[in-house]
């Protein structure tokens, strides 16, 4: 199958002189889901952000067959903004209209399509503020849809949402995978990353990539969150618990 | 009020203007949160204006470079990480009121400007501070036609603005560009300290209700019409100042709104 996504010995940051990740290579065929596992500032979003052209990279390549879209996590967003629901979604038709032209017709109603794909049609006026968090976050998968890019890269979509939008989420990616497209979906929840492809496991550098079956190993995941891991009895489950600082 | 007198008539034509300048440049000001920086504009101008009276030019101009400069030195100072921005921002605007009292009390001994350029004067627009308004209002227009989805993404979801095609690095510097226009070309009707009664209360007041930002828009520029023809009347027959009887009348509405709103 051809390859998508291919990063080769990627390294790059914002700060002169400091590498933010370094040493990342893989290549992503389509219709896969590789999850992106590290712990918080183990350079997922930098990865990320190297993927849309927004890091400067210091060495090494990136090969996209298609300008990616980006999900961001709701609470990048903001909340109060005076936009609806059908709103947020034409963002992603935006860079294909003119600045003078009102958004297209077929670009209106593939935006309604796109809500009802994520189970929202219904909530197309509603305040994109006054959605649950999972509810938000369908919105903003909704938007890349809209997009329609080969290249999905997804910050954190499944984290703290509801059970209902988890498993819509979940369906909507299988849907997406027999679509061929290519989903980078950063997580630091461990059992997540298993159900996946593929997985890239970071942590300042890349720890380790390939199916999550033989990559997973407490080796790779002890290398990959530090302090972090917690082995669970049995030693067959593994946790990351975020330390946050205060 | 005599609607027939010439000095009446322009005040009421600036008051429209400025109520188009508050609801497409209002709307981006308060959802962008650049309130403070349109208030420190208006405030930095003040030197710059205390200027154009002895040497003889407009004080548009003046007030334009002065603000211009303060806008300039703060993103200096900013950038430098060796001030805080706010701190930046607090020293540039108290350096401006001193340096604008100093230069009208003590070098231009003309003390008796000094609450007209700060407070304003509706009443006394002449021709050329009008088309200069209108001018101000057509470039905010053009820019809001060509850039408001530019301005929409970048404050909406920073973080995506750049995958959904959005080139905020022209977009959000020509922003603060006409806010600056706008605050100068406001200086005359409502001073320094005022502008921010013009460009932003009507929209914040607004803002609380407002679904949608053309609602936003539209309902700011009717709402700051209604509040510059009524604060003219008032400042009219109670013998007081338009600028702070614009300024007084637009924080009542907003203080009665949010509290229905609130209610609700």
């Amino acid at each position: 199958m051809a390859v998508i996504v291919r990063a080769e010995n990627l390294a790059g940051g914002y700060a002169p002189g400091a590498d933010a990740i370094t040493g990342v290579s893989f290549a992503l065929e389509a219709g896969t889901i590789a999850a992106v596992l590290g712990p918080n500032g183990g350079g997922k979003t930098t990865l990320f952000r190297a993927l849309l052209g927004e890091l400067p990279l210091r060495r090494g390549t990136v090969e996209l067959a298609a300008r990616p879209a980006y999900v961001p996590q709701t609470d990048r967003t903001r909340h109060d903004f005076p936009v609806s629901a059908l709103d947020v979604v034409l963002m992603g038709a935006y860079a294909r209209t003119p600045a003078w032209r009102r958004v297209a017709r077929a670009d209106r109603d593939a935006a309604r399509a796109t809500l009802e794909r994520v189970g929202l049609a219904d909530h197309a006026r509603r305040h994109f503020g006054a959605l649950s968090g999972g509810q938000r976050q369908r919105v903003l998968i909704a938007r890349a849809l809209l997009q329609d890019s080969r290249v999905i890269l997804l910050d954190e979509p499944l984290s703290g949402v509801d059970a209902t939008s988890a498993a819509r989420i979940d369906e909507l990616f299988a849907q997406l995978r027999a679509d061929g497209r290519v989903l980078l979906v950063a997580t630091h929840d461990v059992e997540q990353a298993r159900r996946w492809d593929q997985v890239v496991c970071l942590h300042g550098r890349q720890v380790a990539f390939g199916p999550p079956a033989a990559t997973l190993t407490t080796d790779v995941l002890r290398r990959t969150y530090g302090d972090e891991l917690v082995i669970l009895a049995g030693g067959d489950r593994a946790i990351a618990v975020e330390h946050h600082a205060h | 009020m005599p609607l027939d007198a010439p000095f009446i008539q322009r005040a009421l034509i600036e008051a429209l203007l400025l109520s188009g300048l508050a609801g497409v440049l209002g709307s981006w000001i308060v959802l962008r949160r650049f309130a403070f920086f349109a208030h420190g504009v208006g405030t930095a101008a003040f030197p710059g204006l205390v200027v154009a009276g002895p040497a003889g030019v407009a004080p548009q101009l003046t007030g334009l470079a002065a603000a211009l400069l303060y806008a300039g030195g703060v993103e200096w100072l900013g950038r430098t990480r060796r001030v805080a921005t706010d701190a930046a921002t607090g020293l540039a605007l108290v350096a401006a009121l001193a340096i604008g009292v100093i230069l009208a009390s003590d070098v231009f001994e003309a003390p008796a400007s000094v609450d007209r350029l700060l407070f304003g004067s509706l009443l006394g627009l002449s021709d050329r501070d009008l088309w200069l308004t209108a001018a101000a209002l057509a470039v905010a227009l053009v820019l809001d036609l060509r850039l408001r989805r530019s301005w929409l993404t970048q404050g909406f979801d920073p973080a995506t603005a750049r995958a959904l095609g959005v080139r905020a690095a022209v977009a959000d510097p020509l922003l603060l560009v006409a806010i600056v226009l706008a605050c100068v070309v406001a200086l005359d009707a409502v001073g320094a300290l005022l502008v921010t009664a013009v460009l932003v209360i009507p929209a914040a007041t607004v803002r609380l209700v407002a679904p949608s930002v053309p609602t936003l828009q539209a309902g700011t520029a009717a709402l700051a019409a209604v509040e510059g023809v009524g604060g003219l009347w008032l400042a009219y027959e109670l013998n007081i100042g338009p600028g702070p009887a614009i300024a007084v009348l637009g924080g009542s509405v907003f203080a009665l709104v949010a509290a229905v709103s609130r209610w609700r």
